[in-house]
Order: structure tokens, then C-alpha cells, then sequence
């Protein structure tokens, strides 16, 4: 809302206009590209089993969610950015979790109720009427 | 911060005078990442429905995760997001000096590299049609479609919204509210590079793992 | 289209045909012209005083956070009442149809509502208790009041509240549509899978049910925004985080809660449209579906929100019982410890709601200590409300009568909480009334904590006190009405009588279901004490006009402004010096103190953006539910085009200047009301008017 008796501040000295950065949006941009590429990499090469690449690709994704959160959205503790960084950890813990507990419940379901597969069995129909 | 001439001075403060300290743009901006950290929360739903029905069995004799993402097609969607939100990302670099040329190329390339996100992602969709794999065919291609196509929904407000700004920042230069426009904006745009990595680890690369 | 349609449908009308108005049926025309005639009873007088411009310039247009929560409450309490007389359709239908001699009527074998009619209004009960009557009053409670007590002049975001407010309304508005034009769901509040499913529920119901709670949600996320950004940003100076009243406290908390949780649901009827609109199958039973998928989706929504419906009455609460016990509350820090404590648990308890799903013992101990830990902090609060009552100087007023009870409701309803918390009570009692019983005691004690609410504040906001002796014979019917239905639920419970029966097979059952029976009388008698409290306390009301502190008792900031408080709130800024700013005051000697000089002050203008919004909403989500895709189109593009428009008109706002400032108080001050200035609507809109 603009107030004629008191002027704005110059909206382009307000300190998250000024935490834009060169350096740190370049840097970003690279070790998204090159760090998803390595997965590609690691993936398509088979380099290693299924399950420590997928706890890799894990800490990967992680690692460059991190390295966003601090080049892209210049996330830290001071007075201009501690909400967001509060409200970020606050809500990570609840990603995880519904997504976690959901995935886990679901697992323990399939082995409590689902008959294993075999080879040539089909459990759903296969055409639609 | 007196209680008024009519009091000495030796009332503690009871009223407050001289200027709001309330920062409009940090009040809106903060808004804006509260509005965000919904949309993880809508992205936390449906990652866990696909991490329910990202199961053999839910292909129903269909495509299975496997035949359907396409890692190496993807990653040039990947390039094509981040290239999107550097673009954007120097746009408010350029903003620091009110340098409007600046601003409004950087938002154009923005929009460029966007669309070419999405004509790749509706190129892949069209491969996975032909072979069958359409939204209806089982739960796990459901859950797929609902997840990258929110994803790409989400890009095409995105590119809306800088459609927008571009007449606006050519009317009115950089006022408080483009300035804050801008800033939400670069916190969406940022946001989908952060989304579209949990995607393409989560989906492309962890379902192509054989 | 993807999906197999029953019936016509038509590219102008979609769905919609005369057949689908329910002309034939004896009830709906009934409700309907109850409903014609309590409309035209407010609308004509409205149109005789000539007051239909005031009251779209003033009210529908208006941006002001405490006109928005009035009426927030007004839709909250219609609501409710509906919800009410379905509750009393429900309860009187198992009482005439217990046993298989129990006789029909009407159109039904036994009892008098068919089965099919019978499950439409259980499903409209719980949806609208849940979420068109008691979110509304506790939001509505929250706009009005946390500015007010931190210090401010208005929410973070003036207009996005206004917009909230229409599009709750639009979502209860279409749940009354479905009453005169289709059908609702017959499929629960939940929304059972696959009985939600296109082919299990081909009618318009669902649709109806589905969209009303996708609108409403998105308004009570973006005011979630409002209130989190307001208390983080808006604070007045002095009011640090460890001087913030303890009603506020709990708002942020649900609004935390509320900002994180309703997405989900979101996703839920997404995935559950994209199902009945797309052909889709996340939750079919075949084609790689997954059944129990909507069920833990809903339940990562429905668990948080039973929180976000209980924290607010537990402000409420902490705000009362310290007024009239005369001493501040006990042990302030734990209580918005445990406060926070119960939001980050309740986040992980959701399973609980379907332990019979059969994950197996793992995961069911996991949810089951979980759900237990929730009470820890529950426990906490009701022993520093009790320490904060023990030894201080109590006054029965009505708020504190309402109170007390929502403890003692909270007592039965939490420790047969922590019952259900145990997997294998759980197991014999899973969908039988006991739950019911349980769940109603928490439900009812957060109605109880809101009628509290609602008599505190309503001098603050209205300028005069409701009828104490009308308002304690409101509370002791309901309280009465409460106990005699829900004592004997529990033991129906426990007898076996499962949820949702339109026809009960066990004779065995009449004696409780005719007690519960009387309990819905006094549920009446108590509803004639309400209206008799309002319609005394409107005649009265320049006999019981008040001031500031109309109890004389209170503690916080907001009790310092004047009653009715005026547009702006306060004419000055105060500055905090501690928690409980007034008891701080009146303790000093400062209470009088009044501002020595006034300065410039900055409104927002009305606007009618939002009324447009929630109109193109309803436009939407009528459009979806008929499948009428092109106003449904309409709907969604004028929603973005309004949107688009108003960011290219700048809000101005207006100034009031340092002379206005003073005339207004000294107003205040006479007359104990300030009126209401013309507040203009910005240009663009002026022309249009």
C-alpha cells in the first residue's frame, strides 16, 4: 500500500532484492546439471547394485536440494531470511514423514496381505472391459 | 516511542508514533514461502501416492515403470528447467541496478528455455502414448501422469505469470509491487528446479534401475 | 469424455435436466421452503430499510478482518444449525426403525428416510459439522482477534482474507445446492473408496461433496498464509514472542498445521476426480489400483485437521478461564510447548484411523505409541487450566460455565481416545458407535469452546453483552442434550451397533436410542435459548451497552480497544511492555492512559475483487459437478483473469489524518461507537458501481 506521508523505501535496496548473486546462481545451475548427470551416469553404467545406488541417488538428491537451498534461495539465520528457514525445517520433517510412514505401512501391507508373485502369474486383468 | 507531550518521561512506552517498522516486502515474500512450503506438501502427496503404486503389480499387465521414464530424454528436460531458472535467476541480478533491458531479456530466455521444457515433455508423453501408456491404462501410470504433469502445470503458471510481469515492468518500471512480484516469482521459479530434482532422482533415474 | 456417464448429458446443461430438481420428495420440499422463507425474512427487510448497497459496500466488499470474521461466524453458526436439524433426522430415523417390526413411512420400509436418503445425510452432517461450522467460527474467531492482540491494524493480507472468506462460502453454498438440485454424497464425510467411484456413485453427489471441500480448502490454506505472515510480521512493538497472548499462539500452530495438511487433502479428491472425471485408476480395485491409498492420503489430511479444529478451543480456553479466575494463566511457557508438542505429534498418529486395515503389528504399535504421546501434552493443558481455576476468584459467567464443561468433555472424550489408541480395543470397536460417542465429545467440547468464544468476545465486536439468563439456560439444555446422547452412545457402542445404519436389526437397543432420543429434545429446547438469547440481547441492547472491558476481569490487548472496536482498531499503535498487556496496566495505574496526540493512519480500501473471485468459484465448481465444461471454464479463467486484472491496479489504500483520528476517538469516547466511515472502493471499481 502506497502512503503519500511516507515515502517508500527504494524497493531495489530491500536486502533480498540485493542477495541476488551472480556466482551463486551459476554455481547452482552447475552442480544440479553435473551432479544429476553423474546419477544419469551411474545409473545407465550399472556401476553399482540397486540398492547403495538408490541410497547414492538418495544422498544425491538430498545434497543438491541443500546446495539450492542456500544458492538459489540464499536460505541462513539472518533477520530477512530466519522465517523461511524456520518454516523450511519445520515442514521438511513432514514431507518426509508422510511420504516415509506411507511408503512404510504400504510395505508392511503387501507382505501381510499380498500372495508373493510368481513367474506367469497375473494379479490384475489385463484389458479393460 | 513517547506516551504523548501530556506525560513526563518517565511513563514506560505506552503508545507507539514515527514510522511503521512493518516491511511490506518482506511480509509479502515471506507469504509467498508459506504458500510454497502448501505446494511441497501437495508434491509430499503425491510423491507418496507414487511411491505406493510404483509397484509391478500396479501396471496391471501394462507398461511398467521401467519401459516408461526415460532418463536420458529427461535430462534434457533437466537442462532445459535449470537453463529456465538461471535465466530468471539473472534476471534479478540485473535487477539490482534497474537495469529494465536486463530484466526483461533475462525474463524472455526465461520463457524460452520454459517452453522448451515443455514441448520435450510433451514430446516424451507422446512416445509413451504411442505405446500405449495413456493415463487410464493402470494406477501406476496414473500416479506417474499426475506427478510430472503437475510438475509441468505448475511451470506453465509459471510462465503465465512472467507473461504478465514483462507489460508491467515495461508500464511501470520497478515499484514495490513488481519489485515484489519479481522476488515471488523467483521464489516459484527456484522452487520447480527443487521439485524437478526430487523427480527426476525419484522417478527417471530410480525406475530405470534395473 | 473418458468416463462412462449415466444419464443425459447435454454440452449447455451438462448433466443438469429437470429430472435431477427433487420435486417428488416430501423432505427436500420441506427444507426447501424453510429455507425460501428464513431467506426472504432476511433479505426483505434488508430491501425495506434500503440497505442493500450498505450492505454490499460495507460488508461483502469489505477487507476489514473483523467484518470478515463476523462473518465468518454467521456462515459458521447457519451451518451448524443445518448440521443440527441432519443430526436430528439421523437420531430419529434409528429410533423409529430399530427392529424388524419397527414401522415405515413415507417412502421407507422402516423408519421414515429411505437408506439411500439416510446416507446423504450422515455424509452432509459430518461435512458440514466439520468443515462448514466449526472451521468457519474458529477461523472467523481468529481473524477477529489475533490483529486485535498483537497490536495490529488489520491481517497481513487484507484482500486474500476477504477472498478466503468467499470461497468457504461458495464450498458451503454448493452443499446447499446439492440439497434442491441433484443430490449430495451418500458416501460418508470421508468419502469412502470405491463407494465414491463413478460407478458406485453415479450421480452428481460425490462431485458435489468433492468439489465443496476442494473450494473451501484452498480459502482455508491461503488464510492460513494470512494468519502465519500477520503474527510473524505484524506485531506490535514490544509484543515479543514470549509476550504473545496464548490464543494466538494456538491460531499460529493450527495455521501451521492447516498450511501443511490441506494440501494433502488436495491431492486426495484430486486423485479421486481425476478417478470419477478422467477414468483414471489410482484407487479402483482392479487396473493397478490401490484401495486403502485414498484412505491414508485423506487420513494424512483428517488427523492434522482434527488438531487444527482442537487448538484454537484450547486457546479459547486459555483465554477464558484466566479472565474469570481473576489470575494469569498457569504456566504459560509449557502450555505453547505443549501446544507445538501436540501439532508436530499429531502429524504421525494417522493411521489410527485405520489400524483394521491390517499393516501388521509393527506399524500398528508405531501409530498406537504415537497417538498415546498426543495425550502427554493434552494432559498438560488441562492440569494448568485446573491450577489456573484452583485458588483464584471465580465468577460463573456463561463463557466460564462452557468452559468448565469442555474440560469435563475433554476428560471423557480423551480418555476414550487413549482407548482407541490401542489397537486391539480398537479392533472390536472399529466403526461402531463408541467412536462416534468419542469423537463427538471432542467435537462438541471444541462447539462448547467457540459458544465461549462467541459470548466473550461479542461485546468487543458488538458493543453490548448477550443475556446472561437466556445464554445459561442455552448452555445447561445443550449440556444436557450433549451427555444424554453421547453417555448412552458409548454403551450402544459397546453393545455392537455399528456406524451409518439406516435400519437397526436389535430391539435390544430401544431403551438407549430413546434416551438418545430425549437427548435431542434438550438439544431443541436449547436451540429455542439460543435464538431467545440473540433476540433478547438485540431488543436489550442499549440497555446492556459496555465499554472497553466489558467483564472487568481481562488480561489482554485487545480488551483495549473500544467496544465495538472501531475500523481501524487502535487509534495509536500501543506499545507492549509484557504479557497480559492490560492486567500489566491496570496493575501500574496505567489503564487509563490514553494517547496524547494521533498521527496519520494508512487503510486498505473494500474492494469487490473478492466477492467476483467466490462467485467465479461457484461458477466452477457448479460447472464441474454438472459437467457443464464451459462454465466450469468460464469459472477457472474469470478466477486467473481477476487476478491477472487486479495486479495491474494498484491498492492505494486511504489516509486518515491526524485530525480524523482524534474527531473519531473523541466519538468513541461519546458515544462508545464509532461509526463506520465511507470506506471508498478504489477508482476502478467506483466507476463501475
Amino acid at each position: 500500500m502506497t502512503d503519500p506521508h511516507h515515502p517508500e523505501p527504494d524497493p531495489l535496496a530491500h536486502p533480498e532484492v540485493r542477495q541476488a548473486s551472480l556466482g551463486g546462481y551459476v554455481l547452482g545451475y552447475a552442480l544440479t546439471v553435473a551432479l544429476l548427470g553423474v546419477g544419469l551416469f551411474g545409473t545407465r553404467s550399472h556401476s553399482l547394485p540397486p540398492e547403495p545406488l538408490l541410497v547414492a541417488l538418495s544422498i544425491l538428491a538430498v545434497f543438491l536440494l541443500l546446495a539450492q537451498a542456500m544458492t538459489f534461495f540464499g536460505l541462513n539465520f539472518s533477520r530477512y531470511h530466519v522465517w523461511k528457514t524456520v518454516s523450511l525445517v519445520l515442514t521438511v520433517p513432514l514431507f518426509i514423514l508422510s511420504i516415509g510412514l506411507t511408503v512404510w505401512m504400504f510395505h508392511a501391507l503387501d507382505t501381510v496381505t499380498m500372495m508373493p508373485e510368481m513367474p506367469g502369474m497375473s494379479i490384475q486383468p489385463t484389458t479393460l472391459q | 516511542m513517547d506516551a504523548g507531550p501530556n506525560f513526563d518521561g518517565k511513563l514506560p512506552p505506552l503508545w507507539h508514533y514515527g514510522e511503521t517498522e512493518y516491511d511490506l516486502i518482506s511480509t509479502k515474500t515471506l507469504g509467498f514461502w508459506l504458500y510454497m512450503l502448501s505446494d511441497a506438501l501437495i508434491f509430499a502427496g503425491l510423491f507418496a501416492s507414487y511411491g505406493v503404486l510404483d509397484h509391478n503389480m500396479n501396471a496391471a499387465g501394462g507398461p511398467v515403470a521401467a519401459q516408461v521414464v526415460h532418463p536420458v530424454a529427461a535430462f534434457g528436460q533437466t537442462v532445459a528447467v535449470l537453463s529456465s531458472v538461471l535465466a530468471y535467476s539473472l534476471a534479478t541480478v540485473a535487477l539490482k541496478t534497474g537495469n529494465k533491458a536486463g530484466v526483461m531479456l533475462g525474463i524472455v530466455v526465461a520463457l524460452v528455455f520454459a517452453a522448451i521444457f515443455l514441448v520435450l515433455e510433451f514430446a516424451d508423453f507422446q512416445t509413451l502414448f504411442a505405446m500405449g501408456a495413456t493415463p487410464e491404462r493402470s494406477g501406476y501410470l496414473a500416479a506417474f501422469y499426475i506427478l510430472v504433469a503437475t510438475h509441468g502445470l505448475h511451470m506453465m503458471f509459471g510462465m503465465l505469470w512472467m507473461l504478465v510481469l514483462l507489460p508491467q515492468i515495461w508500464r511501470s518500471g520497478f515499484n514495490t509491487d513488481v519489485v515484489t512480484r519479481m522476488l515471488n516469482l523467483r521464489l516459484f521459479w527456484q522452487f520447480q528446479a527443487s521439485v524437478w530434482v526430487c523427480v527426476y532422482v525419484f522417478v527417471y533415474l530410480r525406475d530405470s534401475i534395473q | 469424455m473418458l468416463v462412462h456417464l449415466q444419464g443425459p448429458w447435454s454440452p449447455l446443461f451438462g448433466r443438469l435436466t429437470l429430472a435431477s430438481i427433487p420435486y417428488a420428495n416430501p423432505i427436500i420440499i420441506f427444507a426447501f421452503a424453510f429455507s425460501a422463507i428464513a431467506g426472504i425474512a432476511i433479505v426483505a427487510p434488508v430491501l425495506y430499510y434500503r440497505k442493500a448497497g450498505y450492505i454490499f459496500r460495507e460488508w461483502i466488499c469489505s477487507v476489514d478482518h473483523k467484518k470478515i470474521g463476523v462473518m465468518y461466524i454467521i456462515l459458521g453458526l447457519v451451518m451448524m444449525f443445518r448440521g443440527f436439524v441432519d443430526g436430528m433426522m439421523i437420531r430419529t430415523q434409528q429410533v423409529t426403525a430399530d427392529g424388524p417390526a419397527s414401522p415405515g413411512f413415507l417412502e421407507a420400509q422402516h423408519g421414515y428416510l429411505p437408506p439411500s436418503h439416510f446416507d446423504q445425510i450422515y455424509s452432509s452432517h459430518g461435512t458440514l459439522m466439520i468443515l462448514f461450522a466449526a472451521t468457519p467460527i474458529l477461523t472467523g474467531l481468529g481473524n477477529i482477534i489475533v490483529p486485535l492482540q498483537i497490536g495490529a491494524r488489520d491481517m497481513a493480507f487484507p484482500t486474500m482474507n476477504a477472498i478466503s472468506l468467499w470461497l468457504t462460502t461458495m464450498g458451503a453454498m454448493l452443499i446447499m445446492a446439492s440439497l434442491f438440485i441433484g443430490d449430495f454424497s451418500d458416501a460418508g464425510w470421508v468419502g469412502l473408496i470405491p463407494l465414491t467411484e463413478l460407478p458406485y456413485s453415479p450421480s452428481v453427489g460425490v462431485d458435489y461433496w468433492m468439489w465443496a471441500i476442494q473450494i473451501s480448502s484452498v480459502g482455508t490454506t491461503l488464510n492460513a498464509i494470512n494468519i502465519i505472515a500477520t503474527v510473524i510480521g505484524m506485531r506490535a512493538p514490544g509484543m515479543r514472542w514470549d509476550r504473545l497472548p496464548i490464543f494466538t499462539w494456538t491460531t499460529l500452530s493450527t495455521n501451521i498445521i492447516g498450511l501443511t495438511a490441506f494440501p494433502v487433502l488436495g491431492v486426495a479428491l484430486a486423485l479421486l476426480g481425476a478417478d470419477r472425471y478422467l477414468g483414471t485408476h489410482f484407487y479402483t480395485g482392479g487396473m493397478g489400483g490401490n484401495l486403502m491409498l485414498y484412505t491414508d492420503l485423506f487420513w494424512i489430511w483428517g488427523h492434522p485437521e482434527v488438531y487444527f479444529l482442537v487448538l484454537p478451543a484450547f486457546g479459547i480456553l486459555s483465554e477464558v478461564i484466566p479472565t474469570f479466575s481473576e489470575k494469569p494463566l498457569f504456566g504459560y511457557i509449557t502450555m505453547v510447548a505443549a501446544t507445538f508438542a501436540i501439532a508436530g505429534i499429531s502429524w504421525s498418529v494417522w493411521l489410527h484411523h485405520f489400524f483394521t486395515m491390517g499393516a501388521g503389528p509393527w506399524v500398528n504399535t508405531f501409530f498406537s505409541v504415537a497417538t498415546m504421546l498426543v495425550g502427554i501434552p493434552t494432559g498438560v493443558k488441562v492440569f494448568n487450566w485446573i491450577f489456573t481455576m484452583y485458588r483464584g476468584r471465580i465468577t460463573y459467567t456463561t463463557p466460564m460455565l462452557w468452559s468448565v464443561a469442555a474440560i469435563l468433555l475433554l476428560l471423557i472424550g480423551g480418555i476414550t481416545g487413549v482407548m482407541l489408541a490401542n489397537p486391539a480395543i480398537n479392533y472390536t470397536v472399529h466403526n461402531s458407535v463408541f467412536v462416534i460417542a468419542h469423537f463427538h465429545c471432542m467435537v462438541l467440547l471444541i462447539v462448547f469452546a467457540a459458544f465461549a468464544a462467541v459470548i466473550y468476545w461479542f461485546p468487543k465486536v458488538f458493543g453490548f453483552k448477550l443475556d446472561e439468563a437466556a445464554g445459561k439456560r442455552f448452555f445447561w439444555f445443550f449440556s444436557l442434550g450433549t451427555c444424554t446422547v453421547f453417555i448412552a452412545m458409548f454403551a450402544l457402542g459397546f453393545e455392537g451397533e455399528t456406524r451409518r445404519l439406516d435400519y437397526l436389526y436389535d430391539p435390544d437397543w430401544m431403551p438407549m436410542l430413546v434416551i438418545e432420543e430425549f437427548g435431542i429434545a434438550f438439544y431443541c429446547i436449547a436451540c429455542f435459548y439460543f435464538f431467545k438469547m440473540l433476540f433478547v440481547s438485540i431488543r436489550d441492547r442499549e440497555h446492556n451497552r459496555c465499554g472497553a472491558d466489558p467483564w472487568g476481569t481481562a488480561r489482554t490487548l485487545e480488551w483495549m480497544t473500544h467496544s465495538p472496536v472501531p475500523f481501524y482498531n487502535f487509534a495509536v499503535t500501543p506499545h507492549v511492555n509484557a504479557l497480559d498487556e492490560l492486567a500489566w496496566r491496570r496493575a501500574h495505574g496505567y489503564a487509563d492512559v490514553v494517547p496524547g496526540r494521533y498521527e496519520p493512519i494508512h487503510m486498505p480500501k473494500n474492494t469487490m475483487v473478492p466477492i467476483i473471485i467466490g462467485v467465479m468459484s461457484f461458477a466452477f465448481g457448479f460447472g464441474m459437478v454438472w459437467r457443464i465444461w464451459w462454465m466450469a471454464g468460464l469459472g477457472l479463467l474469470g478466477i486467473i483473469a481477476m487476478v491477472i486484472l487486479r495486479s495491474f491496479t494498484p491498492d492505494a489504500g486511504y489516509t486518515l489524518s491526524a485530525d480524523d483520528m482524534r474527531r473519531l476517538e473523541a466519538e468513541a469516547s461519546r458515544h462508545g461507537i464509532v461509526p463506520d466511515t465511507h470506506a471508498p472502493l478504489p477508482l476502478a471499481e467506483e466507476r463501475l458501481v
